[in-house]
């Protein structure tokens, strides 16, 4: 009982998400006038407050009920960083600036907004396979509704049908891959599993915990969209309303990483000081170098010839991943904080190009890059915008996309020569993305547009977003000394 | 042979051939009753595993819940004079490859003259002491409100959200 | 004597027969069947672990929270698939195609 009743109290900003998330289902049922204002601002209310308990909780740490999940600095963060990504999509992207969003009921949306953000934080913190395929689950039966909001339009049901086909057959296998972990070591829980493993294999068992993880590998690919579990991305990210889309370029796949850093931290390796041991001496780093490399090439090249806005920024998304699988690779201290930087700077300078993304669709109608030639005349601010957050998802210095490259490749770099070949193609691969990116800038500034158009107006509550987002692209260099050392806090070191 | 395993032999037989029926079927109709069968055939093995309270789960909402519904999937999504509710069938012959392989990999028996075994035969469970066949439904119970307090609080959140999805996505727009 | 393996050779049979139907069905309910084999047979593995292994109960409670997350995932598809049925009056996948770059 004592254990339930210290768990709540370390669960509470979960316990607020789902005490809002019932009463916007309340609310919205009542059809009164106001709903949708009360929905918005009890949404806005819950996160924020969720949020703030999350920064209170930030130093405690320990098992809660039972050891079903956990409360760590590393949980912490992702739990700040997941909240926090809802709360920035819900403020962003609203009903009025979304022409897709437009006219619908908005009261599920908050509701499915709250239960996807529930879902994200119980999967960054589980600690037991059963706790971990169950939220892994809530994230994407929530998101296959997600994308099938627009419910008279073909194209958001298509995609949501192969989201969810692709999303059963994935997490499917890798449901095979946890039973049969849970028959190899008798335990479903995460620190017994470690135990377990780190007692040492014989060579058949060494076989089996290969496959195990080849088939637990298919559900982490799934919801970071990492090759070759990427095939859903690019249909799923065009098809579905574009605040969706910018939410789960974003959110699920930070959740994703969440998963696979504790699958190693607390499944797998030792964490301390300096490069981890792998425990079972299981070179698990092999295989994921290889998919990160995959990841980033394929993404990379397929977005070269893309001219649908959504289709490019989903090519490019799963480009991102592959660096971010950088940080989970290196695995030490070091390359758990470049993930983290990684995955800020990847939540602001993304939402911000989905941002100007939606704003155009908005005024023009069009996700098309040939709609594109002539912003620069007639909304030169929202060109530097969409300039800035591409120049930073590029990696130019000083923008914070930068800085996430730099501590990745030297978290890498950091593990030795034998590691150098995988930088190199990191590094190549950042130029391959600057080509398209900059091919966007070129159509925006210099292509001239077949007709004059007049200005386009944004709203006054659109351009305060973007400003902000721009701002959280540049300005965190100047307090960057002491965001590195909190955010060193949280790795643990 | 003990009579366990002429039980286990019937119900590995009739869930491994249904289960086939399901695949192999050309109609959606035979393919949706095989699984009946298949549910049936694994939840009887459940029984010979001494999960009593698992095996009345499986039958509740796999057969009484989840295949009508497929049932209803399959109906809806055809007209009703359409007798031969026909699915059509891709890429058999690499279908066929890749499941081969992998009911060789998981579970080939050849010992002799090479160690081929699969990877089920391979490996070395953590075999222990077993659980002798009892009445699981009051301990699965303390567990539900015990230790596993956590998801299963939080499987009643993903039922709300698959409720009210399910329901948004089907219901018709006003305008339309 | 029917041992561990046995259940295990089931599974194993009964997942590849899954994984058969999911990659040569063009229709979506037959899909999501192929998928419902995979989870009964990754279901039949920790039913039996629990049984064969140390003797606690994790791998069929484990069991019992993948049937309920079975149930909300077949009942979301089929809301799609009925929805896309409306709309364009085909169950197959293939046909599902405006999609493409």
């Amino acid at each position: 009982m004592q254990d339930v009743l210290t768990s709540v109290k370390w669960f509470e900003p979960e316990l607020i998400l789902t005490g809002v998330l019932l009463l916007v289902v309340l609310v919205d049922s009542t059809l009164a006038a106001w709903r949708n204002v009360a929905a918005r601002v009890l949404t806005v209310g819950g996160l924020l407050l969720a949020l703030v308990r999350v920064v209170e909780l930030r130093g405690v740490s320990g098992e809660i009920f039972s050891g079903m999940a956990v409360v760590d600095p590393l949980a912490s963060f992702f739990k700040a960083l997941l909240i926090g990504a809802s709360l920035l999509v819900i403020l962003a992207f609203t009903f009025r600036n979304s022409r897709e969003l437009h006219g619908l009921g908005q009261g599920e949306f908050y509701a499915l907004m709250l239960a996807v953000t529930i879902s994200n934080v119980l999967m960054a913190t589980a600690n037991d396979l059963a706790m971990l395929y169950l939220a892994l689950e809530m994230v994407s039966i929530t998101s296959y509704v997600m994308v099938a909001y627009m419910k008279g339009d073909r194209m958001s049901n298509e995609a949501s049908l192969k989201y969810i086909l692709f999303g059963a057959v994935s997490t499917g296998t890798m449901l095979y891959g946890l039973s049969l972990l849970y028959g190899l070591t008798g335990n479903t829980s995460l620190p017994a599993i470690r135990d377990f493993l780190a007692a040492g294999l014989t060579d058949a068992n060494r076989l089996a915990v290969y496959a195990i993880a080849l088939l637990v590998f298919a559900g982490f690919g799934f919801k970071t969209a990492a090759v070759p579990f990427h095939f859903w991305c690019p249909d799923v990210y065009q098809g579905a309303p574009t605040p969706v889309t910018a939410f789960l370029s974003v959110a699920p796949k930070a959740a994703g990483f969440a998963i696979m850093m504790r699958f190693f931290y607390q499944g797998l390796a030792t964490p301390r000081a300096g490069p981890w041991d792998l425990v079972g001496t299981i070179d698990w780093a092999r295989v994921l170098i290889l998919v990160s490399v995959l990841t980033m090439t394929v993404g990379n090249v397929a977005a070269l010839t893309q001219t649908n806005m959504k289709r490019l920024l989903a090519y490019s998304s799963i480009a991102h991943a592959g660096y971010i699988m950088m940080g989970v690779v290196a695995l030490s201290q070091n390359g758990a904080r470049a993930l983290m930087i990684y995955l800020l700077a990847y939540l602001v300078m993304n939402l911000g190009a989905f941002l100007v993304v939606t704003l155009v669709h908005l005024h023009e109608g069009t996700f098309d890059l040939r709609d594109y030639p002539g912003l620069y005349r007639r909304s030169p601010f929202l060109t530097l915008a969409m300039a800035v957050f591409l120049l930073s998802l590029m990696g130019i210095p000083p923008l914070v996309g930068f800085m996430g490259k730099l501590y990745v490749f030297a978290a890498i770099v950091e593990r030795g020569p034998s590691y150098f070949w995988y930088a190199a193609v990191g590094a190549v691969n950042a130029a391959i993305a600057a080509y398209y990116y900059a091919r966007i800038l070129k159509t925006m500034i210099i292509d001239t547009p077949p007709a004059e158009k007049p200005p386009l107006r944004l709203a006054f509550a659109d351009a305060t977003w973007v400003s902000l987002l721009l701002a959280a692209n540049v300005l965190p260099l100047l307090w960057w000394a002491r965001i590195e050392a909190s955010l060193s806090l949280y790795a643990g070191r | 042979m003990s009579a366990e395993a002429a039980v286990f032999y019937l119900f590995a037989a009739v869930t491994v051939a249904s289960g086939a029926v399901v695949v192999l079927a050309r109609s959606l109709i035979y393919s949706a009753f095989a699984l009946l069968f298949t549910f049936f055939g694994v939840a009887g093995l459940y029984v010979l595993l001494g999960a009593d309270f698992l095996a009345a789960t499986q039958l509740l909402i796999y057969v009484g819940g989840i295949l009508v519904l497929l049932l209803f999937g399959v109906m809806l999504t055809h007209k009703l004079y359409d007798l031969d509710l026909r699915s059509e069938v891709t890429q058999f012959l690499p279908g066929i490859i890749v499941a081969t392989g992998l009911i060789l990999i998981l579970a080939s028996p050849v010992r002799w003259p090479l160690d081929l075994r699969g990877l089920m035969f391979r490996t070395q469970w953590a075999v222990g002491a077993g659980r002798p066949p009892a009445a699981t439904t009051a301990e699965i119970g303390q567990l539900f409100m015990g230790r596993y307090l956590l998801p299963f609080e939080a499987a009643s959140i993903l039922l709300l959200v698959a409720l009210m999805g399910a329901a948004m996505i089907v219901r018709r727009r006003k305008d339309a | 004597m029917i041992a561990l393996q046995h259940y295990l050779a089931v599974s194993a049979v009964l997942f590849s027969l899954g994984m058969l139907g999911i990659l040569t069905r063009r229709n979506a309910v037959n899909v999501l069947m192929g998928v419902e084999l995979v989870l009964n047979s990754a279901n039949l593995n920790l039913v039996a672990f629990s049984r064969f292994g140390p003797g606690n109960l994790q791998g069929q409670l484990f069991a019992v929270f993948v049937i309920v997350i079975a149930a909300a995932e077949v009942a979301v598809a089929l809301a799609i698939v009925l929805t896309l049925y409306r709309l364009r009056r085909t169950p197959n996948l293939d046909e599902a195609d405006i999609l493409r770059g």
